[in-house]
C-alpha cells in the first residue's frame, strides 16, 4: 500500500508515431498516492493514447515511463494488470451475459481447490459494491445496467484487483447529476485509500470541482501540470485551445416567426407524460433535465422512431403521421442522435456517402446516383462546417470524434430541415470544436429553421436557448425564458421537481 | 432482478425438458412401442453422435465461432479408422480410438491456428476445411468401403452393448463427456473465459485474458471429440464409406443452438445441448412413429432450430420487457 504523496506513476518526454501520424510528440504526467489528477485536452491531444499505452494496449517509442521507481513493463493488457494499473473505458467493457460478480473477477477468481468458489467471488463482489456506496446484486446479469452502475461495476474491478493508479476515460460523459455526483464521492473515497485517480474529461466545471491536478496536453505535448490552486478555468481553456476561445455560446438574436413544431399532451407510458410545447421559427428551444428524464424518447418519438400512446404532434398545423420517420422527413424534420457512431452514422462508409445519405433524391440523374454531385455536396459541407478529413472517401471511424458529430449534422443540413432536432450536441467533443457546433446551431436558426436542443450540459442550455422546457422523471416541470433562466433554478427543477427555489 | 437471470438461464434448460418430455408422452400415447425398452435404446443410440458432437462444439459456439468441419472429420476418422483396422486385423478398439482422436487433433489444430492464430473469421474457415477434409476422404479413400467384418469384434460389440437393456454405451459415455464438460464451463477459469470471450470480444482482449490459448484449445478439442465420433459412428453403422456423415454439420448446429447456445455466443451449456441433441431426435423418432414419410425429416429440422431461435427472441424481448418495467416502477 502507498503512501500518500509517493510518486506512482511518472512519464517523461513519452513518444508514438501511428504510421505516419505523430499521436504523442514527448508528453510527460506525475502522479501520486492519494491524488486525483484529472488529464485535459482538446480531441486529438493523445490523451486516449496516453491512456492506452497505460493500459498496456500500445506500446511507446520514445521517452520513459515508471511505475514507483521501477519501469513500466509495456505491451499487454495482463501486464498492466500486474503492475496495478486499471483503465475504466469511456464505454464500459463489462461482459453482458455474465453476473456481476463475474465480471468482477473475471480472469481472477476465487477458487477452492481447482473448483471456482462462486459463493466467496459472490460475497466478495457484494463487500465491494457495499463500500462503493451502491448496493448491486453480484449475482445479476449485467445486461440491462444503467451506465452509472456499469462503471461502478468497472471500480469494483479495479478495487479488486489491488491497483493503485486507477485511469478513467470520460466517466462521467454519460452520467446524470446525481450519477456524477456518486461517482465523485466514489472517487474521493478512493484518494481517501491513497489511490492515484487519473481521469479525462470534457466537463471543466467537474474537473474544478474535484481534482488535485491538472495536466493539460496539446498536439500530442503536456502543456502545463499545475495543481488546482494554481490555475483557473480561463487558464485551462487557454492552454486546451492555445488561443484565446472569445465565445463558447455564441448565441445571436433572431427573428422569431410562426409555430413550426406543435406538441401536445404527447404521453408515452413507459417514458413521459403529458409533454405540451412548441417550436417556432428562428428560436432554440432546449429540452433540460438529467439523463434519464425522457428527453431523448420525446425526440424519438417527434420523429417517428417509436410510438406514442397519447397527445399529437404537428409540423406547420398539419397533423404528423406517428412512427414513421419517413413521414417526418417529408414535413423537413432532421434528428441529429445521442448516439453518433451508433445511431448517427455510418462508421465504415466514406464521410461523402454518410454527408448524402439522406440527400439521394436530389443527387440522383435518372436513374444512378451522380458521384459528381455527391463530390460537390460533400466538398459544400465540408467548407461550411470545416470537416478535417484527408479523403472524402475516408471511413468515418478515422475521424475525431468532434469531426464525425460535425459529419452527422452536415448529414442532417443537408436536407435544409425547417425542424432539426439536436440531441447532446456537444457530448464528448473538445472546447474548440464545441463552439463551433454552437455556432452552426445558431447559423441554423438564423436562417429561420426551428431547432429543438436536448442538452445535459447546464452551460450550454442557458448559453445557447431561447426558452428552457425543464424535465423531469417524465414530467414537464417548467418553461423557463432565456432571461428567467439561471443555473440554480433549472437544476432545482430537474432534480425537485419544484418550479421556483 | 436476480430471479431474471436465473429464470432466463435456468429455465432453458428446465422448459426444454419439459418440451421433451411432453414429446415422448403423446407419442408414446400414439404409439406405445416407443417408450418401451428397444424404444428408448433406438432413441439414445441415434442421439449418442450428435450428443458428441453438440458438446464437443460447445465451447467454440460460447466463444461466438464455429466449426462447420466436424462432420467431414466425422467421416475422415471413421474411413481411416476402418482402412486402419483392415489393415491391422489385430487392432483394438482402444487402438481405434486413439486413431480416431489424432486425426481429430491435427484437422482441430489445422482449424485452431487459422480462427485464434491469424483471427480470420470461423465460419469461412471452417467452411473451407469442411470441404478440404471432405476432399481428402474422397481421394484417400478412392471408392474403397469397408463392412463389418473388417472392424475389429470388441468395437462393435461396444456399441451393441447397453447398460440395463437402456442405457447404450456411446450415450454413456457422451453423458460422461456432458458432465465433464459442464463441470469445466462452469468451475474453471478456462470455462468461465469462453463465455467471457463470447460475450465481449475486445473486452475479453483488454482484461487480458488468454483469447489465443483458449480458442485454439477449443478447436482441439471440438476436432478431437469428431475424431471420436467417428468411431462411434462404425460402432453404430458397422460400415463405411467416402461419404459417411456428410452435411451433418448443420444438424450438430441445430441442436446446439436448440439447447440455448446463441450464435452471438456468452450463453450455453453443456447439459442444454444435450438436451437439444435429444430433442431433435425425439421428434424425428416421434414423426417416425407416427408414419410422416421420412422425406419430410430434413424439413422438420430446420423449422425446429427457427422456433427455437424465435423462442429465444421472445425470451430476451420478455426480459427486456421486464427490466424496463422494473425500472417504471423505480421511478413512480
Amino acid at each position: 500500500m502507498a503512501n500518500k504523496g509517493d510518486l506512482l506513476l511518472q512519464m517523461k518526454d513519452v513518444k508514438k508515431r501511428f504510421g505516419g501520424a505523430v499521436a504523442l510528440r514527448g508528453t510527460s504526467l506525475s502522479v501520486r498516492a492519494g491524488e486525483i489528477h484529472a488529464l485535459l485536452g482538446e480531441n486529438g491531444a493523445g490523451k486516449s493514447t496516453m491512456l492506452k499505452i497505460l493500459a498496456g494496449v500500445h506500446v511507446h517509442d520514445g521517452g520513459e515511463i515508471t511505475l514507483g521507481g521501477s519501469p513500466f513493463i509495456s505491451g499487454s493488457p495482463q501486464a498492466s494488470i500486474d503492475q496495478g494499473i486499471a483503465v475504466i473505458y469511456q464505454e464500459p467493457s463489462l461482459f453482458l451475459d455474465l453476473s456481476l460478480a463475474e465480471n468482477v473477477f473475471v480472469g481472477r477468481q476465487p477458487k477452492k481447490g481447482i473448483a471456482i468458489d462462486w459463493k466467496e467471488a459472490e460475497a466478495q463482489a457484494s463487500k465491494l459494491f457495499k463500500e462503493l456506496g451502491v448496493e448491486l446484486d453480484p449475482k445479476r446479469q449485467a445486461r440491462g445496467l444503467s451506465i452509472a452502475d456499469q462503471q461502478v461495476v468497472e471500480i469494483a474491478k479495479a478495487l479488486s484487483m489491488n491497483a493503485n493508479i486507477i485511469l478513467m476515460d470520460e466517466p462521467t460523459a454519460a452520467l446524470s447529476a446525481s450519477e456524477v455526483e456518486r461517482l465523485m464521492t466514489v472517487m474521493r473515497n478512493l484518494r481517501g485509500a491513497n489511490k492515484a485517480v487519473i481521469f479525462v474529461s470534457h466537463r471543466l466545471d467537474e474537473v474544478f470541482a474535484i481534482s488535485d491536478h491538472i495536466t493539460v496536453m496539446r498536439d500530442g505535448a503536456t502543456v502545463s501540470e499545475k495543481t488546482i490552486s494554481q490555475t483557473d478555468l480561463q487558464t485551462v481553456i487557454k492552454e486546451m485551445v492555445g488561443r484565446e476561445l472569445t465565445e463558447l455560446f455564441p448565441k445571436t438574436d433572431h427573428p422569431i416567426g410562426d409555430v413550426v413544431l406543435e406538441v401536445e399532451n404527447l404521453t408515452n407510458a413507459a417514458y413521459f407524460r403529458n409533454v405540451s410545447f412548441n417550436v417556432r421559427k428562428g428560436e432554440i428551444v432546449a429540452l433540460a433535465g438529467l439523463v434519464g428524464s425522457g428527453r431523448s424518447e420525446i425526440a424519438r418519438s417527434i420523429f417517428g422512431i417509436d410510438s406514442y400512446d397519447e397527445g399529437s404532434v404537428k409540423i406547420n398545423k398539419k397533423p404528423l403521421k406517428k412512427n414513421s420517420p419517413i413521414a417526418a422527413m417529408d414535413v423537413k424534420i432532421a434528428l441529429v442522435p445521442e448516439d453518433r457512431r451508433q445511431q448517427g452514422l455510418f462508421m465504415v462508409a466514406g464521410v461523402n456517402r454518410n454527408i448524402s445519405m439522406e440527400s439521394f433524391s436530389r443527387l440522383t440523374g435518372r436513374f444512378f446516383i451522380n458521384f459528381k454531385k455527391e463530390r460537390a455536396l460533400t466538398n459544400e459541407w465540408r467548407e461550411n462546417l470545416s470537416i478535417k478529413y484527408a479523403d472524402q472517401s475516408d471511413p468515418v471511424d478515422r475521424l475525431s470524434g468532434g469531426n464525425q458529430q460535425k459529419t452527422v449534422l452536415a448529414k442532417w443540413l443537408a436536407t435544409n430541415p425547417d425542424l432539426l432536432i439536436v440531441d447532446e450536441p456537444t457530448r464528448g467533443i473538445d472546447v474548440g470544436t464545441k463552439a463551433e457546433v454552437h455556432r452552426l446551431i445558431d447559423k441554423a436558426a438564423g436562417e429561420g429553421k426551428a431547432v429543438l436542443m436536448i442538452s445535459s450540459e447546464l452551460p450550454e442550455v442557458l448559453g445557447m436557448a431561447d426558452r428552457i422546457i425543464v424535465m423531469r422523471e417524465g414530467r414537464q416541470v417548467t418553461e423557463l425564458s432565456r432571461k428567467e433562466a439561471t443555473q440554480e433554478n433549472v437544476i432545482a427543477a430537474a432534480t425537485t421537481g419544484k418550479k421556483g427555489i | 432482478m436476480a430471479s431474471l437471470f436465473k429464470r432466463r438461464t435456468l429455465g432453458r434448460e428446465s422448459s426444454l425438458g419439459v418440451i421433451l418430455i411432453f414429446a415422448v408422452a403423446v407419442t408414446g400415447f400414439i404409439n406405445p412401442r416407443f417408450v418401451t425398452g428397444d424404444g428408448t435404446r433406438d432413441l439414445l443410440s441415434a442421439t449418442a453422435i450428435v450428443a458428441l458432437l453438440a458438446i464437443g462444439i460447445a465451447p467454440i459456439m460460447i466463444m461466438r465461432h464455429i466449426d462447420l468441419s466436424i462432420a467431414s472429420t466425422v467421416g475422415f476418422s471413421a474411413w481411416l479408422v476402418a482402412d486402419t483396422c483392415a489393415k491391422n486385423p489385430s487392432f483394438t478398439w482402444v487402438q481405434c480410438f486413439l486413431v480416431g482422436g489424432a486425426l481429430g487433433i491435427v484437422i482441430g489444430i489445422l482449424n485452431g491456428l487459422l480462427v485464434a492464430g491469424l483471427r480470420l473469421p470461423s465460419l469461412v474457415v471452417t467452411l473451407g476445411t469442411l470441404y478440404i477434409v471432405r476432399g481428402a476422404v474422397y481421394v484417400v479413400s478412392n471408392s474403397v468401403d469397408y463392412n463389418a467384418q473388417e472392424m475389429p469384434k470388441s468395437l462393435l460389440k461396444i456399441g451393441q452393448t447397453a447398460f440395463f437393456g437402456l442405457m447404450p454405451v456411446p450415450f454413456f459415455l457422451a453423458l460422461v463427456l456432458m458432465v465433464i464438460v459442464a463441470w469445466f464451463l462452469k468451475y474453471t477459469k478456462a470455462g468461465r473465459d469462453c463465455y467471457a470471450i463470447g460475450s465481449n470480444p475486445p473486452a475479453a482482449d483488454l482484461v487480458g485474458l488468454k483469447v489465443f490459448r483458449r480458442t485454439f484449445i477449443a478447436y482441439i478439442f471440438s476436432g478431437f471429440i469428431a475424431g471420436i465420433a467417428g468411431v462411434f459412428y462404425l460402432m453404430r453403422f458397422a460400415q463405411v464409406d467416402s461419404t459417411a456423415f456428410y452435411g451433418q454439420e448443420l444438424a450438430v448446429v441445430a441442436a446446439a443452438v436448440i439447447g440455448g447456445i446463441g450464435l452471438l455466443g456468452g450463453a450455453g451449456t453443456a447439459v442444454g445441448v444435450v438436451i437439444g441433441a435429444l430433442l431433435v431426435q425425439t421428434i424425428q423418432g416421434a414423426l417416425a412413429a407416427l408414419g410422416v414419410d421420412a422425406f419430410w425429416k430434413a424439413a422438420i429440422n430446420g423449422l425446429l432450430l427457427i422456433v427455437a431461435i424465435y423462442a429465444d427472441r421472445v425470451l430476451a424481448r420478455r426480459s427486456e420487457k421486464a427490466l424496463l418495467a422494473q425500472r417504471i416502477k423505480e421511478r413512480v
